[in-house]
């Protein structure tokens, strides 16, 4: 015998933008859950790492895999860095700081990567390549920056650019934006030096062939094109991203590489129409100025790093919500972040306004202004606290609101007392009623603690805006 | 979303009935002898009795833009809007649709919404506190010893409304003219990309011009005076309305930027799949319409000073900042720019015949924040000042009508959209005297 059962399928929701997964996790629960707690990246923290794997990239590039020692997750955006400690010098002597950014995706956030491209005229990259491995456990701190994706993002049209080692970030992007759903359109223009330079080239060929969202071009710096090569040739030029991206100016675009490319970048951004708000930069060189600003950066990243280990507890608390997908203010927290403010936030639940100031006001379980110094009338087991009139009304839990407020002497003007007309509304400070209205009165209105006293009755103590 | 509600609506007394026989006799007679290609005789921007026809025979019996969805997005939001005697209310019901109603109690004929806009659960009026539900039936009407008082017999009176593409339009016709559904079908392919559910009003301006509202109208439709308009002159080809064959020799230069810009436009209009090309039926269908996607000088985004977009976040799905300006016109009462990063809509309701009403609202995408993405005195710079240019032009026009000495004057090549308009109107009264 076949049997067959229908599965009834809500409507498909079509996920519109891109959305970090700890935004959803803090935008589904009334207060922010343990593990978006731990991934949300708002703050930086000082941390130790052990290495757990290493991994030759192409252009003398090498991929660092770490996890923390305390065994927790590494929460950061995608295109922020870690500011690390190296021993260069041996354990006694103090370390050698230096900013690399994160490669990996923090939606895989057990462990994490950066990967370190040598330079054989520095002190510390060689030392990277050659000393750290697996079992070396550094200090870090992070993550740090305010070059990386948005948290949401319903346009989610990107135009990344990359030059050399600038990849690394771009990199973190392009694999966070694979891992999860969503409607974003990428474009990866990438430049090396030679066919052989180009660092995640089979894993970004890869991505590109299974994820129609991503499309990634190659272009050679120089201007000799060996045999066989099928990308693009020469130099960033305004033509050149016109060519693989006619719409530059509707994306928002980031570039990471030596100053030279992102100085002409910006440049030729500008000359397509591309807004400077919507151009994000990430040096990996530049003048004494752009080092001392980044030296600047992880100053500030270290004191937030240190305050949040003295009070942890006040630093959860003063999480932000999470930042709506639809709602304004999700992606401008960048600078605010960088200066340590906290970040612009859409409450789910606004704090009701507050009642007029009073003289009696102290210290009361309704958590705003002593009700206790009211007089009382009526009996019933419940207590209805009108604050503006300063009387408390003793009511039974089925008799009808206004009625009982009339006869205390509270002028509360009424109409149809059917729950029609809605001219009876009221606003509730706290507690819980039992309407029963004909339309007189909107969800979003009783969202915002409005009840039509005509038609309702009480199911706790109330108190009363009247 | 369509929400169309048909109710009879015969009980309503005929406007024109006041109007002697004998005057309206010589009305008739200058509908029938219209010069063509002439601007209209005086009493048509100056006769309350020709108003009075107006109101009648265009505005009781056309479909009128009354406002978009960004002004009433959710259940309960509403707009009233008024035109000649008529008050209208306009209200987002539960079911996502459009309910219009006549804005008179049905006790003694008090306004029952006051407010230009807001939210509401009932109408209560705040005369006798006479409830309806938002479908406009009474549902409350206190009555102390009334024995035989029905309240099913005094809903408020309903009028028609229906929203395509985020833009809401009202009919107070019994029988609304049935060829706008194919006036639809031609704008909403070019607008619905800007998505129009998706966003805010940034700013409303209501400002009351000082003319006959076709003088509002045929200001509008040509561009022969955009001397006049030094900021809308920056990012609007003030060779708009030209051809090859009628360019003056100072707009030559100005004229081969607009071709080499409108090619780019074509050019992006065709890889984001967005209709661009003219559809002109001002005249030839009772819904009258133009529409068409047009460069802007400048970085051809918006009407900046520079061209250069005003918000900075695109609308809807669209990819591109650079996107011109789709504009439509639609009769008797309305025009529109859709741009990448925002929309202006305009509307025009009479007062009487010497006053109009032109409402302009600024909408920007929904997320857009104010002070961030887009600067509100930039946002409405340009329009707001073209709009008081305009309102002192048709001013002029209106002092010009109400001399003695006025007569006709033709109507340049430049100007058949005038002429289209006009054409349309008085054609729209010969059917409804006929």
């Amino acid at each position: 015998m076949i049997t067959s059962t229908t599965i009834s399928r809500a409507e498909p929701q079509r996920i519109r933008g891109l959305e970090m997964p700890w935004n959803r996790v803090l935008s589904s629960t009334a207060g922010p859950a343990g593990a978006a707690r731990a991934l949300g990246p708002w703050h930086p923290q000082e941390f130790l790492a052990e290495c757990v794997e290493t991994v030759p990239e192409s252009g003398g590039m090498m991929t660092f895999i770490f996890r923390r020692v305390d065994g927790a997750p590494l929460a950061f955006r995608p295109g922020q860095y870690l500011n690390i400690a190296f021993p260069v010098n041996g354990e006694d002597q103090d370390s050698l700081n230096r900013s690399y950014s994160l490669s990996s995706s923090p939606t895989e956030p057990w462990t994490f990567n950066v990967t370190v491209k040598r330079d054989p005229t520095g002190v510390v990259s060689p030392w990277v390549h050659e000393n750290v491995g697996p079992g070396t456990v550094l200090e870090m701190l992070g993550p740090v920056g305010a070059f990386h994706l948005p948290d949401a993002d319903r346009r989610a049209r990107y135009l990344l650019l990359a030059a050399g080692a600038g990849i690394t970030p771009i990199m973190s992007m392009v694999r966070t934006i694979h891992s999860l759903p969503g409607q974003a359109d990428v474009i990866v223009l990438y430049h090396g030096t030679a066919p052989g330079s180009f660092a995640f080239f089979k894993e970004l060929g890869y991505i590109a062939s299974v994820d129609s969202r991503v499309k990634v071009f190659y272009s050679l710096g120089n201007r000799r094109e060996p045999e066989g090569w099928e990308g693009l040739n020469g130099r960033l030029t305004a033509s050149m991203i016109d060519q693989v991206a006619p719409d530059a100016n509707g994306r928002k675009v980031y570039a990471c590489g030596p100053a030279s490319y992102l100085n002409n970048a910006a440049e030729f951004l500008g000359s397509l129409g591309v807004d400077d708000t919507s151009i994000h930069m990430e040096f990996f060189s530049g003048d004494h100025q752009t080092r001392m600003e980044y030296r600047a950066e992880v100053a500030l990243a270290e004191d937030i790093a240190e305050e949040i280990a003295d009070s942890p507890e006040e630093y959860y608390e003063s999480q932000p919500a999470a930042f709506g997908l639809y709602e304004p203010g999700y992606d401008s927290q960048g600078t605010l972040e960088a200066a340590g403010l906290q970040l612009e936030s859409v409450d789910a639940n606004p704090p009701l306004p507050e009642p007029p100031a009073r003289e009696s006001d102290t210290e009361s379980g309704t958590g705003f202004l002593d009700t206790s110094t009211f007089g009382t009338v009526g009996t019933g087991s419940l207590t209805l606290s009108f604050i503006r009139t300063g009387i408390n009304v003793r009511i039974h839990p089925d008799e009808q609101i206004l009625e009982a407020a009339r006869h205390a002497g509270i002028k509360i003007g009424a109409n149809c007392q059917e729950g029609m007309c809605g001219s009876c509304k009221i606003v509730k400070l706290s507690g819980e009623v039992e309407m029963n209205h004909q339309g007189g009165i909107r969800s979003r209105e009783i969202d915002a603690g409005k009840f039509l006293p005509c038609c309702s009755t009480a199911r706790t103590d109330l108190v009363i805006d009247a | 979303m369509v929400a169309s509600v048909k109710v009879p609506n015969s009980a309503r007394g005929s406007l024109t009935s006041s109007v002697p026989a004998e005057q309206m006799t010589e009305i008739a007679r200058l509908f029938e002898h219209r010069r063509g290609g002439y601007s209209l005789e005086a009493p048509f921007y100056t006769d309350p009795a020709v108003f009075r026809l107006d109101v009648q025979a265009i505005f009781g019996q056309h479909w009128v833009f009354a406002a978009s969805v960004a002004e009433l997005p959710e259940p309960g939001d509403f707009v009233t809007v008024d035109y000649g005697p008529y008050s209208v209310i306009v209200l987002r019901n539960d079911d996502g649709g459009v309910n219009v109603m006549h804005n008179v109690c049905r006790h003694r004929g008090a306004r029952v919404l006051t407010e230009s806009s807001g939210t509401t659960g009932n109408l209560v009026c705040g005369y006798h506190s006479w409830t309806y539900s938002p479908e406009g039936n009474l549902i409350h009407a206190s009555a102390p010893g009334e024995t035989s008082f029905d309240k099913s017999c005094f809903g408020l009176k309903r009028a028609h409304g229906r929203e395509h593409a985020g833009l809401i339009f009202v009919c107070l016709a019994d029988e609304p003219p049935t060829d706008f559904d194919e006036t639809a079908e031609i704008f909403e392919p070019y607008l619905a990309p800007h998505d129009l559910a998706k966003t805010k009003v940034a700013y409303q301006q209501n400002i009351i011009e000082e003319g006959n509202w076709k003088l509002v109208m045929e200001n509008n439709r040509e561009c022969y005076h955009c001397d006049g308009h030094p900021e809308l002159a920056c990012s609007l080809f003030p060779t708009w309305g030209l051809t090859d064959g009628l360019i003056p020799a100072h707009l030559e230069e100005v004229w081969e930027r607009n071709k080499k810009a409108q090619d780019a436009l074509i050019d992006r209009c065709r890889r984001y799949d967005l209709p661009h090309g003219v559809v002109e039926e001002l005249d030839t269908r009772v819904a009258g319409i133009r529409i068409a996607r047009d460069s802007l000088d400048g970085d051809g985004e918006s009407f900046s000073s520079d061209g250069h977009r005003l918000s900075k976040k695109l609308l809807g799905d669209l990819r591109d900042f650079r996107l011109g300006r789709c504009s439509m016109h639609l009769q008797p009462n309305s025009w529109f720019h859709f741009l990448s990063d925002h929309v202006v809509t305009f509307a025009v309701f009479p007062v009487n015949e010497h006053q109009t009403l032109v409402r302009t609202t600024w909408l920007v995408a929904d997320d857009a924040v104010a002070g961030v993405d887009y600067d509100l005195e930039k946002l409405t710079h340009t329009w707001k000042q073209t709009n008081l240019q305009d309102k002192a032009f048709v001013e002029l026009c209106q002092a010009g009508a109400n001399s003695p000495a006025y007569e006709p004057g033709p109507y340049m090549k430049s100007e058949y959209q005038v002429e289209a308009f006009i054409n349309w109107y008085v054609q729209r009264v010969r059917e409804h005297l006929a």
